[in-house]
Order: structure tokens, then C-alpha cells, then sequence
């Protein structure tokens, strides 16, 4: 670990300064801003009056006041959670599997190169409309497009793990008379563990990324994606900032979750992530 | 214990040759034969580069000879394999399983059920002096320790042929002594047949039956001395006139005596 400088404080308490800094700095804005930001703006086709482009605390307070007790922000975190969960899951399996087949078995990687490297440069975001039209406008083609954002950046992590793990555990396991199996099992998954964990890490990240343009696909509350979209039709700033807030918030759980969860698994590495 | 008993040898090199490709191609062995008899403690012994552990990869089945062959028990070698417990110069310890678990590996790859398993690795690092370790994980451990438990690791299997590539070169002198005395106690007790590669000569003088000393690369042997030193050897054996006798002979070989070059 680099030192930490004279008097340093601790990450924690760190990001708690510099997020007072912000809400100060904001509030100083915003209490400016009523006097010098327009209130009237062209949202084509027309004008819209008494806009609040950098909503004052009072505003947001009572937007925040409203969206829960009208139980929008939870039930919306929580439907657009359980389809980032359920997109991570999906991807993550189908990701883990071909990567370790193809880092793996050479021949299967030379099969599938090309293919990987096809999705890996298709932006997923663009397969959108072609999902809808195959998946239809339900749940499944949501989930199946964060899945599939997810399941490239696994698949190049769980690849790359695999084949860095190094030749002498493989050879001394081989000469200890371990067959492929054993090998697989306690050999190579155990220690490109922590970099495809790493890579879901990433796509954690990607998939809220991605989570918000897959609700597009026949928007309908409860969903984050939605709730951002319909407050910037009105406009309502304060819903907005709510919500980018939200799923600001939702990545740093997930993201906490996986290091914790990181860190119980490797503990064998005697190192933090 | 072995099918071919005293008559042939259990380990074989043939007029072995072997050149690493690339642009600038290194041939690092070239027309080197030895063996190694039954319960024979050989080693090789020879400068840095000079195709030892090339050669001892061939006898553990990673690597094919380019020329020559390479043969166990009478036997073209064909892949690695249990009966060649094969301890690596790097440290192949797992670093994810407690120490337990390592020793224990080559018998979960065996099949045994965990009892069985455990009173092997238990007499085992008794053996060593690391029953409080077992539960513990290798980066717990110090550097001798961690090659010791690669070598009962390999031993929990109980091969006939140990094939050790320099596995106290990493070590400092004293630590070294100890794991070389820990070494010689072991083979003492289980005679095992021994292929055992170093560029130490003290090394290889306490340890081994019998020394083959290969010329810088490519590597070619020598000298094929034997060690007629008593068992079991001691601190004594190293201060004894035969020892001396033998290193500087060893020396000479090389081509570092006085009145070489």
C-alpha cells in the first residue's frame, strides 16, 4: 500500500468531504441560479416556462418528498435493480463458460476468434432495436441486452484469466497426476478467479449503463430509466438529478457488494483488490 | 519394487539433443547421455544455462528430445505422469489451498477419500516440522518452508522417481543446509530413485551417490564422479577430507582450478 500522506484520512471519510463540498457548492448554484439561470427555454416545439434548471434544495426536497411517498423511486430502483441483477447473473454465466472453454482449449478459441471479436467491437447498445424486434418488448429483450453487454467484457476477462494462470501450477498438477477435471476444478478456476471477478466489476458498471437505454424499449413505471426519461419530456430537473442520484448510488451498492465479496474469496492473496 | 529390479536403469538419456527455437536458436543440450539406477541419488550438476533443467523437463514428459531419447524403466517417456514426482524450480506451491490441501493434491487426484488422505499429509508434515502449518496458507510460510512442503507434496504420492530441478536455489546458505539435511533424512528413510539438478557443488556432494558434471551449453557430461562419502551424512561430512577432495575435483572439471586456464 503507497503511504498515506501526513494527516491522510481514510477513502470513507475522504468522499464524505468531497460530497459536502459538492451539496455546499450546489447549494451556493442553485441559490444563484434562481436569480441568473432562465426560467423560460425552448424545449422544441415549444416554450417552457418556470423551468428550474439547478433546483434549489426546497425543490429537491419536495420532489424527493414526492417520489417516495408516492412510492415511484423505490419500486423504480427496484424493478430497474432486478433487471441489472438478472442481466449480470445471465451474462456473467454465459461469459464465465466460453471464456473458459475457449482460454481453455486453444482450437475452440481458434474457432471462435472471429465471432468474439465481432461482438466485442459491435456496440451492444446498437443490437437495441434488432432485440425488440426478436425479443419482443417485454422483459426479456431488457435483460437479454444488458446480458449481452455483459457476457463480452466477462468472456475477454474469464479468456485472458484463464490463460495467464501460470504453467508451473499447471505442470506441477499434471506431474501430482491430475486429470483435466481436477485441474479445471481446483487449479485454474481458483486462481483466474479474482480477474473475472474484476471483469464483472466492469460490467457491473456497463450494465446500469446499459439499463437506463433498455428502458426505452415501451417505457412504463416503475423503471429508472423511464422515471429519467419522463422528467426530462416535462422538464423536472429535480426528478432528474433524483435519479441519476439513484443509480449513482445503486452502482456504488452493487460495486460494495462485489468487493466484499472479492475480498472473502481471496483472502488466500493476502492483498486487497 | 520395479519391473526391470537392479539390471536396467530406471531413468535413461540417450544421446539426447535439444535446441529452443527462435530467431537466435539456443542449443541447450547436445548429445547427452546418462542414467540413473534404482535407488540411485544422482545429481547433475553444472553451471546457469547449461541445459540442466531442459533435461530434467524431458524426464518429467513437458518436453520431447529433439534428438536422442529420453526413457523411464526401458520406456520412451510420453507425458508427465504420478510415478515421476517432479518438483519444479519455480515455487509451484498453490497459493489458493492451505498447506494441508497442497500436500494432499496428488492424492485427491488419486481418488482417496479425505481420511486416507489426511493420515498421509499428516505423517507427512510431521515429517517436516509443519503440523501447526497445515491449515495455514503459503503466504504464511517462509521460502524453505514452502519448498519443503512442494517436496512432501510430491512425496505424498509415493513415486519411485523423484525428479528435483535446483529446489533450494532460491534459498540463502543456511536455510539451504537445513532443507539439504531435511532432504538427506528424508531419502534416507524412503529410498527413492533421485534425479536431482544444481549448480552447487557442495550440494550436490552432501546429497547425491554419484555426481554427473555437464559443460556450459551445450550441455554435454563431463565427469561421472561417485560420492563415496558414509551415510547418513552430517555436519561432519562436510568438513571431512573426502568432501574437500571431491569439490575441487569438481572444481578442476569446470575448468576453475588453479591450474586451468
Amino acid at each position: 500500500m503507497a503511504a498515506v500522506p501526513r494527516g491522510g484520512w481514510t477513502r470513507a471519510r475522504r468522499a464524505l468531504l468531497a460530497l459536502a463540498a459538492l451539496a455546499l457548492l450546489y447549494g451556493i448554484a442553485s441559490e444563484l441560479g434562481r436569480y441568473w439561470l432562465p426560467h423560460r427555454i425552448w424545449l422544441a416545439p415549444h416554450y417552457v416556462e418556470d423551468a428550474e434548471l439547478l433546483p434549489p434544495y426546497r425543490s429537491l426536497g419536495e420532489e424527493m418528498a414526492f417520489l417516495l411517498e408516492s412510492g415511484i423511486l423505490l419500486s423504480s430502483a427496484a424493478v430497474s435493480a432486478g433487471r441489472v441483477l438478472a442481466g449480470v447473473v445471465l451474462g456473467s454465466a454465459v461469459g464465465i463458460v466460453l471464456g473458459v472453454a475457449t482460454g481453455r482449449r486453444p482450437r475452440l478459441e481458434y474457432l471462435a476468434d472471429p465471432w468474439v471479436t465481432f461482438f466485442r467491437f459491435t456496440p451492444a447498445l446498437a443490437l437495441l432495436p434488432l432485440y425488440v424486434l426478436w425479443f419482443g418488448y417485454g422483459e426479456s429483450s431488457k435483460v437479454l441486452l444488458i446480458a449481452t453487454n455483459v457476457a463480452v467484457v466477462v468472456l475477454l476477462g474469464a479468456q485472458h484469466a484463464v490463460r495467464s494462470v501460470p504453467h508451473v501450477y499447471l505442470e506441477a498438477a499434471a506431474s501430482l497426476g491430475a486429470g483435466r477435471g481436477l485441474v479445471l476444478r481446483r487449479i485454474v478456476l481458483p486462481m483466474s478467479f479474482p480477474e473475472v471477478f474484476a471483469s464483472i466489476r466492469i460490467a457491473v458498471g456497463l450494465a446500469w449503463v446499459t439499463i437506463v437505454v433498455a428502458e426505452l424499449i415501451d417505457p412504463r413505471m416503475p423503471s429508472l430509466g423511464y422515471l429519467l426519461t419522463l422528467s426530462g419530456a416535462y422538464p423536472r430537473v429535480a426528478s432528474m438529478l433524483i435519479a441519476i442520484g439513484t443509480i449513482g448510488a445503486l452502482v456504488l451498492a452493487f460495486d460494495m457488494v462485489a468487493l466484499f465479496l472479492h475480498a472473502r474469496t481471496t483472502r488466500w492473496m493476502g492483498r486487497a483488490a | 519394487m520395479t519391473a526391470t529390479g537392479s539390471q536396467g536403469p530406471r531413468l535413461e538419456a540417450v544421446d539426447v539433443g535439444y535446441t529452443y527455437p527462435g530467431r537466435k536458436a539456443t542449443q541447450a543440450l547436445d548429445g547427452l547421455s546418462l542414467e540413473v539406477r534404482d535407488n540411485e541419488f544422482l545429481a547433475v550438476l553444472g553451471p546457469v544455462g547449461c541445459g540442466k533443467t531442459t533435461l530434467l523437463r524431458m524426464f518429467a514428459g513437458f518436453l520431447r528430445p529433439a534428438k536422442g531419447s529420453v526413457r523411464c524403466d526401458g520406456a520412451d517417456v510420453d507425458g508427465p505422469g504420478p510415478q515421476r514426482g517432479y518438483v519444479l524450480q519455480e515455487n509451484a506451491i498453490f497459493p489458493w489451498m492451505t498447506v494441508r490441501e497442497n500436500v494432499e493434491f496428488g492424492l485427491l487426484a488419486k481418488g482417496l477419500d479425505p481420511g486416507a488422505r489426511r493420515s498421509v499429509s499428516g505423517e507427512l508434515l510431521d515429517l517436516i516440522g509443519l503440523s501447526s502449518f497445515e491449515a495455514a496458507h503459503p503466504k504464511e510460510l517462509s521460502a524453505g518452508m514452502s519448498k519443503m512442503v512442494e517436496v512432501v507434496r510430491v512425496l505424498a504420492t509415493d513415486p519411485s522417481i523423484l525428479l528435483l530441478d535446483e529446489p533450494f536455489g532460491a534459498l540463502d546458505a543456511q536455510t539451504r543446509a537445513r532443507m539439504q539435511d531435511a532432504l538427506a533424512r528424508l531419502w534416507e528413510q524412503r529410498r527413492k530413485t533421485v534425479l536431482f539438478v544444481t549448480h552447487d557443488a557442495e550440494e550436490a556432494i552432501h546429497l547425491a551417490d554419484r555426481i554427473v558434471v555437464l559443460s556450459p551449453r551445450p550441455g554435454r557430461v563431463m565427469a561421472d564422479l561417485e560420492v563415496d562419502l558414509p551415510r547418513p551424512r552430517s555436519l561432519e561430512t562436510r568438513f571431512s577430507p573426502g568432501f574437500s577432495a571431491l569439490k575441487r575435483r569438481i572444481w578442476e572439471v569446470l575448468g576453475l582450478g588453479a591450474a586451468a586456464r
